[in-house]
């Protein structure tokens, strides 16, 4: 394993450890996938009572993209007033990104809190907290666009469509750099 | 900008009065894929212009799953509309039929049939166009692509692509071809249901799962997000400034060339007598849905608005049965309606 990989890993275990790191982990988690879903649609408010409603060839449909990184629901969840539409790989991809912002910010806490025992200064190991902010405006394109009231140049938006790919190349990036960096 | 009129331009301008042979391009065959308009519609780019202004819009070729097998309930079913929310209505064989918006803007296609035909009811929330297409023994699907910000459909029986507002294909087997349309009303839930109380109305078991209370670009009632701002997601095939972007129009093409009223001012008027090339078109409005309809009218006719309907030739007539045929009436985002139609007049 490359020193980088190993350092990288290593600063991570060692922020996870830590109570502090460990509950930002968890934080990131269970609150990150909600509002991924929401951004996409699939988790929303307005619904009325209660009801599971399943597709008839789920299996096929799950695989079935509707654009880059995501896929069509194969059952939808009331519970009044949430409705939630169920994607096995969106739920897939919502926990992965999930887990990378868990990771940066737990790395980001834990070098605030004591930078010695992680190996990572406090100053760099804050960075790790703001593509796990990023990400979570980047899940779906026209959102985007639509939140920010401003329109794009085709390529601009492009680039939006693959902004889940990106997010993720992202969060990986910024653990390398950071945890990386431990012991120089 | 350039004007460019190619070869379907050029075609439409020699062709009016004339059946579209335009349809049977070489490959594709008169009998393959959608039907072919008696008469093409007014291009104002050649295919090859249009073709290379196409953009990808972010789904996969069926990301986005037109409805292929419809079902329906009556008025008095649970899961209707609100009132004030937006339908699209039709009404053939003496059966009137809505889609809600709300499903619509999920799925941009419903391929049904009205009156035993099969057609396609389509709407691009981008440029609030909602257009009724006539299909033969094919289906319609969404390419995810884009012009103008305008959907563009594709075929499955041949997979040419048809930018809705055009109603032409610009690319593929059947290039040149024009669609059969029919008239679509865009009205609200209420004054649908008044007009037609024994109306049936799209379900929401479509076949796929969706949080059809939930619209990504914003919403109608009240109108905000995208439908109320100037900005468009794509960029625009011309610019015009003599209205806002999200302005909505009612627009006319003929094989000539096109014409469009600002609705406001449609509704304050009740009537625009437009020409387009020397022919005359009237779209009146009705105030009963806040719809519009387009009319060929003869030359000599007198038509004026009155408060009941419309006066034709010193007879009151309902605005939706004037005794002329019929001319596709288009509401739009006057950004679509310019970009497409950069020559077109616009009613003042």
């Amino acid at each position: 394993m490359p020193d980088r990989t190993r350092r990288t890993v290593a600063g991570v275990t060692t922020a996870l450890r830590q109570p502090g790191g460990r509950a930002a982990f968890l934080l990131a988690l269970v609150g990150y996938p909600p509002l991924y879903l929401a951004s996409v649609g699939h988790l929303a408010v307005g619904a009325r009572g209660y009801s599971i409603r399943v597709v008839a060839d789920p299996v096929t449909r799950a695989m079935r993209s509707t654009r880059p990184f995501s896929f069509e629901p194969v059952a939808r969840v009331a519970v009044d007033p949430l409705a939630v539409l169920i994607s096995p790989l969106d739920i897939g991809v919502a926990l992965t990104l999930a887990a990378l912002v868990g990771c940066n910010l737990a790395l980001a806490v834990a070098a605030w809190r004591s930078p010695a025992t992680c190996g990572v200064e406090g100053s760099v190991g804050s960075l790790a907290g703001l593509p796990a902010l990023l990400t979570g405006a980047t899940c779906c394109g026209p959102a985007v666009l639509v939140a920010l009231g401003a329109g794009a140049a085709g390529s601009l938006t492009a680039v939006l469509w693959y902004a889940t790919p990106l997010a993720g190349a992202l969060l990986v990036a910024s653990l390398v750099f950071v945890a990386g960096r431990g012991g120089h | 900008m350039a004007l460019a009129v190619g070869t379907t331009g050029a075609l439409a301008g020699c062709l009016d009065g004339v059946a579209n042979t335009a349809g049977g391009a070489s490959d594709g065959g008169p009998d393959r894929g959608p039907p072919a308009a008696d008469r093409p519609r007014h291009v104002a780019y050649d295919p090859d212009h249009l073709h290379g202004a196409v953009v990808s819009g972010g789904p996969d070729k069926d990301g986005i799953p037109a409805v292929d097998d419809p079902s329906f309930v009556d008025a008095s079913a649970a899961s209707v509309p609100g009132d004030d929310d937006v339908v699209v209505g039709v009404v053939r064989g003496g059966t009137a039929t809505a889609y809600p918006r709300s499903i619509l803007v999920h799925h941009e296609i419903v391929n049904d049939r009205l009156d035993g035909v099969p057609v396609s009811v389509t709407y691009c929330p981008l440029t609030g166009t909602v257009m009724g297409f006539e299909r033969r023994d094919t289906t319609f699907g969404v390419s995810g692509n884009l012009i103008n910000n305008n959907l563009v459909m594709y075929d499955r029986a041949t997979d040419s692509r048809w930018p809705q507002m055009l109603a032409t294909a610009i690319s593929g087997p059947l290039v040149g071809r024009t669609l059969r349309e029919f008239d679509l009303v865009w009205t609200t839930w209420g004054r649908w249901r008044r007009r037609h109380p024994e109306t049936r109305v799209l379900s929401t078991d479509t076949g796929y799962l969706r949080n059809y209370g939930v619209d990504p670009y914003g919403s109608y009632t009240p109108k905000r997000g995208y439908y109320a701002q100037e900005y468009t997601i794509f960029s625009s095939l011309a610019d015009d400034d003599r209205l806002g972007a999200k302005d909505i129009v009612v627009g006319v093409r003929t094989t000539r060339g096109a014409a469009a009223v600002e609705h406001s001012r449609l509704r304050r008027r009740g009537l625009a007598d437009l020409s387009i090339g020397g022919r005359r078109i009237a779209i009146v409005h009705d105030p009963g849905l806040d719809a519009a309809y387009g009319y060929a009218l003869p030359a000599t006719t007198t038509v004026t608005a009155a408060s009941t309907g419309v006066v034709v030739d010193g007879v009151r007539r309902p605005p939706a049965a004037l005794p002329f045929d019929r001319v596709p009436a288009i509401e739009a985002m006057w950004f679509a309606w310019a970009g497409f139609y950069p020559d077109t007049d616009l009613h003042a």
